[in-house]
């Protein structure tokens, strides 16, 4: 009967955990947007004229095809990240496009139209060099794959290995270049650096050596760019050193040997400290390369070469020139050189490859993005117009990672953004007021000037007010009219203006290349990017959120620390968040390495939240730092407190500022390094609030919450990863005192692990090496049921230690990231956001990581509302919150509170970022969507016109007895 | 209502504005005529009737002075009504049960009401009892009488749990304590 019992309550809490959207819900407040990375190869599919697949495989180890009309992806692979999955060299013939692999690992061929795969094939181990397609007789047959110490050639219509052969002497000669002009041979070429260059030829049908010659040339380093095969078969290389080139003919009877051509004699001069490249292309596998290259000489200057007959003859000199690159459609092939315009634009010509010359109307004007890198790229898709002319369009890829779509005569078809496939940070910031809005805030703000002009001031603004609510009413009505998809809201930086309920929110994000974006959360248009030179790779971001909107005459300001990893300087960006302009801020000079920085909640006289930046001494830099700030600093000093963590060292150390700046060491916990390491470390969220203060018992008692807001959560993983022995370690530690208030070693598990720290709980989620699953456990902490100050909270004085009470549950999936809703008020049960490894996030209510859930269900329990402890946590697929729109690679996901107190702002990031509301309570403050406004409006009308009716019936009636 | 008889039989009569106006004139030959114009004639006065007739029967007002123990049985009578109501409450509240739901509630409400309403009245309570000699004893066994009836009201709010009396009524009502020490930080960037 009990158990009857349970799973009846069960039921019923499962059923109002939903979280699913309606069918035609989908798509109403949430977006996806999905990215590949940063192009590594890109090439156009250019078997049909009327096709529009551009073919991009990625760093993100991803290969997709997007739509050159539109720029959004027809389909996407995306496979392992790290080495394993890395794509070495991406060959596209037809309709065929060959992958390397995972550092030779794999060879796969994918079929382009519509991303199925054609064939994959397990290579022998052996670093890769390169591979090249293979041509026989005109027809391309097979590809060539060079490993360090092997070359094999393989089917391309079925990935069968035709042979395998080792390479003569490969543990001392570099093999790098695989050369075929379809005639029968391969040629493979490698060198001795500073000794000599070997030449082997194989033959084509059985790997056979042909011929294997080795040619002086003191001079060579290298072979990948400063060596090229123009022409029929001549290796033409390029030494810095004695500024000449070297020909060789590669098919040459007796010995062969190296031609030099001093640059002197073509007139051209490498550029000082430049190292010059060739640039050649072979239009088909099957035929010769081209007579005509470029050869780079400075980092502007790109002269078109012609090799005739053994002799070099210059066609053209662009100087200067940004890019070059070449294209060929049918038996036309032309070069496209991109040089400067201006400052702000860049023009693109097409020249003819075998003249030099100039095609008419071929001009294509580029406006470069001041706020974008400089020009990385060019990828030109050549075509036959009808009138046998020669048109293009082209795709331009910056150091920002932006690609750019370019149309004749210089229209920007589409850009793709693919610096947002790795977002570092983000906040999320209140849009501001609209004018109108604004203007009667500001009344607030000045000065009294007379009673008279104050009340003809506010009328006339209260008046403006109400012309732009009777022009959105109107608005609103003109668009119902309409059907919805042809109601189009454009979003520009200029419109921006918070909504009602403060839905519609500015998503600053950071991203890894260095580039901030500011995209609107209802739609996901970028509204401004700004691309920061001069970041490093691997830099460290920090962004905090200074002044926010509520500040009228004051503009918002977000502050972004970039650490830089190796010197460990830091400088800071500062810049306002809804228009992306960099604010001209005097900043504090920071000479020494940053630890950390810490946001204050003291206000400068323009409402600025003060920022504390601590360097490696210790020492602590406030910024803004006028005397104001450093006034109320001195007076609160004995009340700041601020922690760092050192995983390296193991220590966790708490340190209290001193009125002159300095800091003093309050406590140090040392966790040894050598056993185990600290991983991660979480306070609390700033922004938190706590409804309520307890919770109420089944007895109608109150335990009362433990809400320490200087709590840390600490993770230690051991070193020792042997199952047996491995263990996760839990702090709580008071930052402000150094108290360990709960530790708990779990042993038999292994990280990594993912936590939430938040209200009076702590989630986190690790690996069970003895059972092999994956595992959630929750920890909460209670003062019991009588509060012993329930004024103030000061961790200085707290002699009770908390309840923790612990509960643990298995999760049947591994996750990726882990956060928890946050609303207004806090009023809203909470949920747990749990992106998976599958793309899905699952909104877990919290209800069912509580450790009072009871084994065995009592009265009280039952009065509380607990659920039944139930050591399964199960993934119902109404609780995936971005129902099939997954989000690949999640790596983080950030929530912020909106108006409403019911709705939580959700984006998810990684590969992908998906923006959502979530609900965690229902929809309880706002009427539903599908709210039947017409029967509600009708039947009071209604009733209104029936009292009217028969309040006039009831008056004749009575009138009339009063008559008798 | 008790109609005149109208005219003897054979009156004419002529008639004004409103009703049937088809008709100019009826002849009526019966007693029993029709209930509107009795009415209507009844009420303009008839000359038919003596003067000094009236059709309502006048009330004997006269108090009976002898039959004073009359007076105090019913007096008491009122006193007691709130106590005599008590087990029937009594027996209601056990019927209904402790669970919250919108029967008990109905109950509950029209329990603690009826008493209120009852003090709340109960100078003309008094004004009714004047007439008894022991005027000031009913008026107090009215009263607790009352209070009883409302203190079980009580009882049984406290037992569906509706009384704010446990910590946990006034769990909204606690703000959250102001933090004393401001801490930020974290691992070394």
């Amino acid at each position: 009967m009990s158990a009857l019992v349970c799973r009846v309550v069960a039921f019923f809490c499962l059923l109002r955990a939903s979280a699913a959207v309606f069918e035609d819900q989908v798509g109403k407040f949430d977006w996806r947007q999905q990215f590949v990375g940063n192009v590594r190869f890109a090439a156009f599919d250019a078997h049909s004229q009327a096709s529009k697949k551009l073919l991009v495989a990625t760093e993100k180890n991803i290969f997709a095809s997007v739509n050159s009309r539109t720029g959004e992806l027809f389909w996407r692979h995306v496979d392992k990240t790290g080495q394993d999955g890395q794509i070495d060299a991406m060959l596209v013939h037809g309709q065929d496009a060959v992958l390397v692999v995972g550092n030779g690992r794999l060879l796969r061929s994918w079929e382009t139209n519509i991303g199925g795969l054609n064939w994959e094939v397990v290579m022998d181990t052996g670093s890769f060099q390169t591979a090249q397609l293979i041509g026989l007789a005109d027809i391309v047959k097979f590809v060539a794959v060079l490993k360090k110490s092997a070359i094999s050639l393989h089917y391309l219509s079925n990935g069968h290995q035709k042979w395998v052969e080792n390479l003569p002497d490969s543990d001392t000669v570099q093999y790098q270049t695989v050369y075929s002009s379809g005639n029968g041979d391969v040629f493979v070429l490698g060198l001795v650096p500073h000794s000599h260059i070997v030449v082997v030829a194989y033959n084509i049908e059985d790997g056979e050596i042909m011929k294997q010659v080795s040619v002086e040339a003191p001079w060579i380093t290298s072979l990948d760019s400063s060596c090229a095969v123009v022409g029929s078969a001549v290796l033409l290389c390029v030494d810095p050193v004695s500024s000449s080139l070297y020909t060789l003919q590669l098919n040459a009877e007796g010995r062969a040997e190296f031609v030099h051509i001093p640059l002197q004699s073509l007139d051209l001069e490498a550029e000082a400290g430049f190292h010059p490249v060739v640039i050649a292309t072979q239009p088909h596998p099957a035929r010769v390369p081209l007579k005509e290259f470029f050869l780079q000489l400075g980092p502007e200057r790109f002269i078109l070469l012609q090799l005739k007959d053994g002799a070099i003859a210059p066609l053209r000199d662009f100087n200067p020139a940004n890019l070059v690159a070449f294209a060929t459609t049918g038996e036309k092939t032309v070069a496209a050189v991109m040089s400067p315009k201006n400052e702000t634009a860049c023009s693109i010509n097409l020249f003819s490859a075998d003249t030099g010359r100039r095609l008419l109307d071929t001009t294509v004007t580029y406006n470069l993005d001041p706020n974008g890198g400089k020009l990385n790229r060019l990828f030109v898709l050549a075509f036959l117009k009808k009138d046998d002319s020669v048109g293009y369009r082209a795709l331009v890829q910056t150091e920002d990672f932006a690609l750019t779509f370019l149309q004749q005569p210089g229209r920007v078809v589409w850009v793709r953004e693919e610096a947002l496939a790795d977002v570092v940070t983000m906040e999320m910031v209140d849009l501001p007021l609209t004018g109108t809005q604004a203007e009667l805030e500001g009344e607030f703000g000045k000065k009294a000037d007379g009673l008279l002009a104050m009340v003809l001031k506010r009328l006339s603004s209260q008046l403006i007010l109400l012309q732009a609510w009777i022009g959105h009413l109107w608005k609103l009505f003109y668009d119902a009219r309409k059907p919805r998809s042809h109601v189009k809201n454009e979003v520009t930086i200029e419109t921006l203006a918070r909504d009602e309920f403060n839905l519609q929110k500015m998503m600053v994000m950071v991203t890894a290349s260095g580039k901030l974006f500011g995209i609107d959360s209802k739609s996901g248009t970028i509204l401004w990017k700004h691309y920061l030179q001069n970041v490093q790779p691997n830099a460290a971001f920090k962004l905090m959120v200074q002044r926010t909107t509520a500040h009228f005459p004051h503009p918002p300001q977000c502050t972004l620390l970039i650490k830089d990893k190796d010197t460990g300087l830091g400088s800071l960006h500062v810049f306002n968040p809804i228009f992306g302009k960099k604010s001209h801020i005097a900043l504090p000079t920071l000479p020494r390495p940053i630890q950390q920085s810490l946001l204050l909640p003291i206000m400068d006289q323009d409402y600025t939240k003060v920022l504390m930046l601590i360097d490696d001494q210790y020492k602590v830099t406030a910024f803004p730092s006028t005397k104001n700030v450093l006034q109320q600093l001195q007076e609160m000093a004995s009340s700041i407190f601020f922690y760092l963590v050192d995983s390296s060292q193991g220590t966790l150390s708490g340190f209290r500022l001193r009125k002159d700046l300095s800091t003093e060491l309050m406590w140090e916990v040392v966790i040894p390094a050598e056993v185990q390491k600290i991983t991660l470390v979480k306070g609390k969220r700033a922004n938190e609030h706590v409804h309520s203060q307890g919770r109420v018992m089944g007895d109608r008692s109150v335990l009362y919450k433990y809400l320490n807001p200087n709590l840390l959560a600490v993770v230690t993983e051991s070193t020792d990863t042997h199952p047996e022995r491995s263990f996760i370690g839990v702090f709580l530690i008071d930052g402000v005192t150094g108290r360990i208030i709960h530790e708990a070693v779990q042993r038999k598990a292994r990280g990594p692990v993912h936590l939430v720290h938040s209200e009076n709980w702590v989630v986190y989620e690790y690996w069970n090496t003895k059972s092999r699953r994956n595992e959630f456990s929750v920890l909460e902490q209670y003062e019991g049921t009588e509060l012993y100050n329930s004024s103030v909270f000061s961790s200085l004085d707290r002699p009770h230690p908390p309840q923790v009470l612990q509960q643990s549950y298995i999760f049947p999936s591994p996750i990726n990231t882990l956060e928890a809703t946050l609303t207004e008020k806090g009023i809203t049960s909470r949920h747990l956001l749990v992106g998976l490894p599958s793309g899905a996030i699952l909104s877990l209510p919290k209800m069912f990581l509580d450790p009072r859930r009871p084994e065995v269900v009592s009265e009280q329990s039952r009065e509380e509302n607990l659920i039944p402890y139930a050591p399964e946590m199960p993934i119902r697929t109404e609780w995936f919150i971005n129902y099939n729109q997954t989000v690949s690679r999640v790596k983080g996901i950030y929530t912020a509170p909106s108006g409403l107190e019911s709705t939580c702002l959700v984006v998810a990031y990684g590969l992908d970022i998906y923006q959502t509301r979530v609900f965690p309570s229902k929809q309880f403050d706002v009427l539903k969507d599908d709210y039947d406004y017409m029967l509600i409006s009708s039947v009071l009308l209604g009733l209104f016109f029936a009292t009217m009716i028969s309040k006039r019936l009831a008056e004749v009636k009575l009138l009339n007895r009063a008559w008798r | 209502m008790s109609s005149p008889g109208g005219q003897g039989g054979g009156a004419l009569s002529t008639r004004g504005a409103g009703g049937a106006r088809r008709m100019k004139w009826a002849l009526e030959l019966s007693l029993s005529n029709t209930r509107s114009r009795g009415d209507r004639q009844g009420g303009q006065g008839d000359t038919m009737y003596p003067i000094g007739y009236s059709d309502k029967p006048v009330p004997d007002t006269s108090v009976q002075e002898t039959d004073r123990n009359l007076v105090e049985k019913r007096c008491w009578d009122v006193a007691l009504g709130p106590l005599k109501q008590i087990p029937m409450n009594l027996f209601i509240m056990y019927m209904s049960g402790n669970t919250i739901s919108i029967f008990p509630i109905m109950m509950v409400c029209m329990m603690a009401w009826r008493p209120i309403q009852a003090l709340m009245s109960l100078s003309a309570t008094f004004k009714l009892l004047e007439s008894s000699s022991q005027q000031w004893l009913q008026g107090l066994v009215y009263l607790v009488g009352n209070l009883l009836g409302s203190a079980l009201a009580i009882y049984k709010c406290q037992s569906m749990g509706l009384l704010p009396t446990h910590s946990s009524d006034w769990l909204a009502f606690i703000e959250p304590p102001q933090r004393m020490e401001i801490m930020g930080g974290g691992m070394v960037l």
